[in-house]
């Protein structure tokens, strides 16, 4: 699904080059559950976002689905994201002016999906989750766990095929961090959603079926790895 | 403590450039209209105050209605003043002006000049007014005939000396000793002239109450009320008026002459009203208007409020960045009070940059707003002691004013909140903030909304058919210089190649000479019968040159010997004299020696409007004869100039050493609307000027939005939204507040235009497009602007805005 070859990403500072990542080279398959570790300054986000092609790189390749990403226009490379990845945060990044409901609607509203399907499509998931009765709630009104919730719920509405988590559980208590991580992986199981998370707990990084580790933007060690 | 507040402020000034550019740009451009109009207004209101006797000194104002129309005069009857004077203690002095005669032709060299701002004067002129002298004894200066008073300027002009005293000058073939050399009249006066000529040399029938011809000052005691002083007009009449009219009109009492629907009414106006409040006939130079000495200085202080607005909106906007300092000062225990202090001075000293920018402006402007103000305003003006007690003070206020609301935001801060850096959330919305941007708007929009109106009338005016075709008349003026050779000139210029016809009459449908005079529908000269109209005397070729239509009947003709007995009378006479065909009918009146003559009406004009569109079209007749002040052509050449430079040859040719003054009509007319093209002008900078702030506001609005919302648009880029998606969130909310701009304005400047347009009894109807037109401009503008940054906000990278946690 995911096919990073020689991935550089570097910032110029002075005459010299910073490099956040340096010759990455990372398969990952349909229906993993991935796990990126490593301490601050590593390049995890960094990494992370440039598999959400929300970043690019400064050097290097990327196919998605059999498809080169930085070969097609960038109008295509956002059509391709909006319809296969969902984004969840660690600060959840809800918008506050908006209810649940609303939320979860939003990226409905940037695909063009009709009003009555987005209807169905938002009261299944409230459904699904138990919190139809949070639905007119806004997010201040909702505990950590709660929001980032919604935030997954969100991520989730368009179907996508891959969910990135940025330490989806970094904000919240060991309790709630449980419960998502377990959201998680009943997605990964039962959905065979790819899920792509980031975070610095080795507890929460066991939930996945394989820990990729980042030092100072090189890919360390890779067990059960596909490729050398 | 104050110098710690200028540095903090001057720092901050120069760290956030773009904001402070904005801010102060748009105070410059608010306070340099201020500036202006505040000249403007300071100059209308100092008129005639110069006087040492202006508070006393008063104008006698005649009011007569004959027969249908209303005449408002500001002149009275010649024996009117020394009545006044002899009959009444109260009265101190008088003078008269009479003006009647004209420009004069004053002889420089072997050269004859027209002399415009001439007049003959009373021997009192200096006992009523204050004009130093240079030379001579105003007091005296005018005792004896063939004296005349010039001014400096007069006096360089034909001597190249002020030292003129006994020398003499020739105006129309006769001559004058220079008794007095005065100072040139200020621009602040309602008359200026640089020839008092004396009035013993006026070839007049004195002694006749019942013609108004002179404008005539009085100057009251002190301590005298001047209302109840016009009271006494009655007994006047009494005693003086009746017993002439008596002689050759059926007349016993004012009571029965008022009965049958006549009026005539005496009353003063004191002299510092004349500029503004007079709108009487004749006045020397065009006069003000209060209406828009207050329509200015509301301008004036909405433009002021609008940048006041801008720089409350723009500062608590950008409080976001100073929350942080507020927070840290707070800790440090700084009291609420030293914060307000502290921004207010800072917001003092934007206004006194602003301040300093805006004179600079104004003075770079100046020349400009002096043309479109017709005025010759100068920035000293603004250094006497009234004007700068007034402006000293302004940075101050302003600073103030505009500076309190951010200071009691800011420094409302708590400190735990701003350091926590989480202080977004608190001032997303405004509702105050919005208020001000809907507030700003209306203000653009209600300029917006009376420029096009301004200028759909004026529009109107240039093109509604008026009853005679002004295009392309050559009019040549002091054409009786050419005595014997008059119509050989006009036989000389009608051979010139491109000129069709042309004709002799001083009495042209814009500013021309004019002849009010009553007409009778039967030869008993009595109260009910009578008419006041124009009489115009023309000659065979008028009606063609000036292209009316002749409606019933004929024009006058050659063919016809006895046309010399005939009048044409316009459509207005024959409705108010009830006469359907009116052809073949007598009118009575007086001829030019008094004495009663009988016209028989052979022609009817369509009515064609002889006066500016803010009048009906009042009754009117003309007359064969002679009167050769002015020539007008038909011409229809390609190269106008050229043609005007062989009738100038031709002139030579025929009144050597006379000035060849010519105009077109079409220019004279426009010069009808010289106030309401000014008007217009005016609008229409104030228009842009408050827009260009208005936006200036949006743009900082906007920029401020974009900033706050930086998360959320990030999250909705992320999560797919659009350029557009984005440009439209951003907008949608400001564009809202100028709709409901737009809703509020709309009856305000519906209301305000149609005052304005109740001025002219032939007006354009105010259509729903111009509200349209002014919303739609005013939401295009704001939309570019507000688009410029929005686009830039949605083009950002979500991934920077939503990393830093």
């Amino acid at each position: 699904m995911i096919e990073l070859q020689h991935i550089f990403k570097w910032y110029p500072a002075g005459g010299s080059r910073v490099y956040v990542l340096q010759d990455i080279n990372l398969n990952i398959e349909a229906g993993a559950f991935v796990s990126i570790m490593g301490p601050s300054g590593s390049g995890k986000s960094t990494l992370l976002n440039i598999i959400g092609m929300l970043d690019l790189p400064s050097e290097g390749s990327y196919r998605f689905l059999e498809q080169s990403v930085y070969d097609m226009k960038e109008k295509h490379r956002v059509e391709l994201y909006k319809k296969h990845i969902g984004f969840v945060f660690q600060s959840y990044h809800l918008i506050d002016e908006l209810t649940v409901y609303e939320n979860i609607e939003t990226p409905l509203l940037y695909q063009n999906v009709k009003s009555a399907e987005r209807k169905a499509m938002v009261s299944d998931m409230l459904d699904r989750f138990n919190i139809v009765g949070k639905k007119d709630l806004f997010p201040a009104q909702l505990s950590g766990g709660q929001q980032q919730l919604v935030g997954i719920i969100r991520a989730l509405i368009a179907r996508p095929k891959l969910i990135l988590a940025d330490e989806p559980t970094g904000n919240l208590n060991s309790a709630q961090g449980e419960e998502i991580m377990n959201l998680f992986q009943k997605l990964n199981e039962e959905d065979k959603v790819t899920i792509v998370q980031v975070t610095h707990s080795e507890k929460n990084a066991a939930y996945g079926s394989r820990i990729v580790n980042l030092l100072d933007g090189r890919i360390q060690h890779i067990p059960q790895t596909v490729h050398s | 403590m104050f110098r710690n507040y200028f540095i903090t402020a001057w720092r901050n000034l120069r760290k956030n450039k773009t904001f402070s550019i904005l801010n102060i740009l748009g105070l410059a451009i608010g306070l340099s209209c201020f500036l202006l109009i505040v000249l403007y207004v300071v100059d209308e209101l100092s008129f005639d105050r110069f006087h040492e006797k202006a508070d006393r000194i008063y104008r006698v104002h005649t009011d007569v209605r004959f027969g249908g129309s209303d005449l408002r005069l500001t002149v009275a009857s010649d024996p009117m003043g020394a009545t006044l004077k002899n009959d009444y203690p109260q009265v101190e002095a008088y003078t008269r002006i009479y003006n009647s005669n004209g420009p004069k032709l004053i002889k420089k060299g072997d050269q004859y000049i027209t002399e415009e701002d001439v007049t003959h004067a009373d021997s009192t002129f200096f006992d009523v007014f204050t004009f130093p002298a240079i030379a001579g004894n105003t007091k005296t200066a005018l005792n004896e005939p063939n004296t005349v008073v010039i001014t400096e300027s007069a006096a360089q002009k034909y001597f190249g000396t002020t030292n003129a005293l006994g020398k003499v000058i020739e105006a129309e073939h006769v001559p004058y000793k220079v008794t007095a050399v005065i100072k040139d009249m200020p621009h602040n006066s309602h008359f200026r002239f640089d020839f008092l000529f004396s009035m013993d040399n006026v070839e007049y029938q004195w002694g006749n109450f019942l013609s108004n011809n002179f404008q005539t000052y009085i100057v009251l005691k002190k301590g005298t009320d001047y209302k109840a002083f016009e009271k006494n007009f009655k007994q006047v009449i009494q005693k003086y008026l009746i017993p002439q009219a008596k002689q050759f009109m059926e007349i016993n009492s004012m009571e029965e002459f008022e009965k049958a629907g006549n009026k005539l009414h005496y009353s003063l106006m004191p002299l510092t009203r004349i500029h503004l409040y007079s709108d009487r006939f004749p006045e020397f130079r065009p006069n003000g208007n209060i209406q828009y000495v207050y329509i200015f200085s509301a301008v004036a202080l909405f433009v002021l409020m609008v940048a006041c607005i801008n720089f409350m909106n723009l500062s608590t906007a950008r409080s976001a960045n100073r929350a942080k300092e507020v927070g840290i000062r707070k800790v440090l225990g700084t009291e609420r009070k030293a914060l307000i202090t502290q921004f207010l001075v800072e917001s003092t000293v934007m206004v006194l940059i602003a301040m300093l920018i805006a004179l600079v402006i104004a003075v770079l402007v100046l020349p400009f707003f002096n043309d479109v103000a017709a005025k010759d305003l100068s920035i000293r003006d603004l250094l006497n002691a009234p004007a700068l007690s007034m402006l000293i003070p302004l940075p101050f206020v302003v600073g103030i004013l505009a500076g309190m609301y951010p200071a009691l935001f800011l420094s409302r801060f708590k400190p735990i909140v701003v350091l926590k850096g989480n202080s977004n959330s608190h001032f997303k919305k405004s509702s105050l903030r919005s208020a001000l941007v809907v507030f700003q708007f209306v203000t653009s929009i209600v300029l917006v909304i009376g420029t096009i109106v301004v200028y759909s009338q004026l529009h109107y005016i240039q093109t509604k058919n008026l009853g005679f075709d002004k295009d392309q008349v050559l009019i040549i003026d002091g054409a009786n210089a050419l005595q014997q050779n008059v119509q050989a000139f006009k036989n000389e210029v009608l051979n010139l190649k491109g000129v069709s016809s042309g004709t002799y009459s001083a009495f042209l449908p814009v500013s021309s000479a004019r002849n009010d005079v009553s007409i009778f529908k039967t030869p008993v000269i009595d109260v009910k019968s009578g008419l006041d109209m124009q009489r115009w005397t023309v000659d065979y070729d008028y009606i063609k040159t000036l292209g009316m239509q002749i409606v019933r009947g004929r024009n006058f003709s050659r063919e016809f010997g006895s046309d010399s007995l005939s009048t044409i009378i316009n459509e207005t006479t024959a409705q108010l004299f009830g006469y359907d065909d009116p052809i073949g009918k007598k009118l009575y009146g007086f001829d030019d020696l008094n004495k009663p003559v009988a016209y028989e009406i052979i022609g009817v004009v369509k009515n064609f409007h002889f006066e500016s569109l803010r009048q009906n079209i009042g009754p009117m007749c003309m007359m064969l004869g002679n009167s050769d002040y002015t020539a007008s052509f038909k011409v229809h050449s390609g190269d106008i100039q050229k043609l005007v430079g062989s009738v100038e040859q031709i002139w030579r040719k025929m009144a050597p050493g006379m000035p060849f003054n010519y105009r077109f009509m079409d220019d004279a007319f426009d010069e009808l609307y010289r106030s309401e093209q000014r008007v217009g002008k005016v609008a229409i900078s104030f228009a842009i000027l408050t827009i260009v702030i208005a936006c200036l506001g949006l743009f900082g609005l906007v920029t401020y939005a974009a900033e706050q919302r930086v998360k959320e648009i990030g999250i909705r880029k992320v999560l797919g939204a659009t350029i557009a998606n984005i440009v439209n969130l951003l907008s949608r909310d400001l564009l809202k507040l100028v709709l409901i701009a737009l809703v509020i304005a709309s009856p305000v400047a519906w209301w305000a235009m149609h005052k304005w347009l109740e001025d002219f009894a032939y007006r354009i109807d105010i259509n729903w497009w111009v509200f349209i037109a002014a919303g739609g401009t005013a939401i295009l503008i704001a939309l570019a602007t507000v688009s410029v940054q929005a686009i830039k906000a949605a083009r950002t990278n979500p991934v920077q805005n939503l990393r830093s946690e």
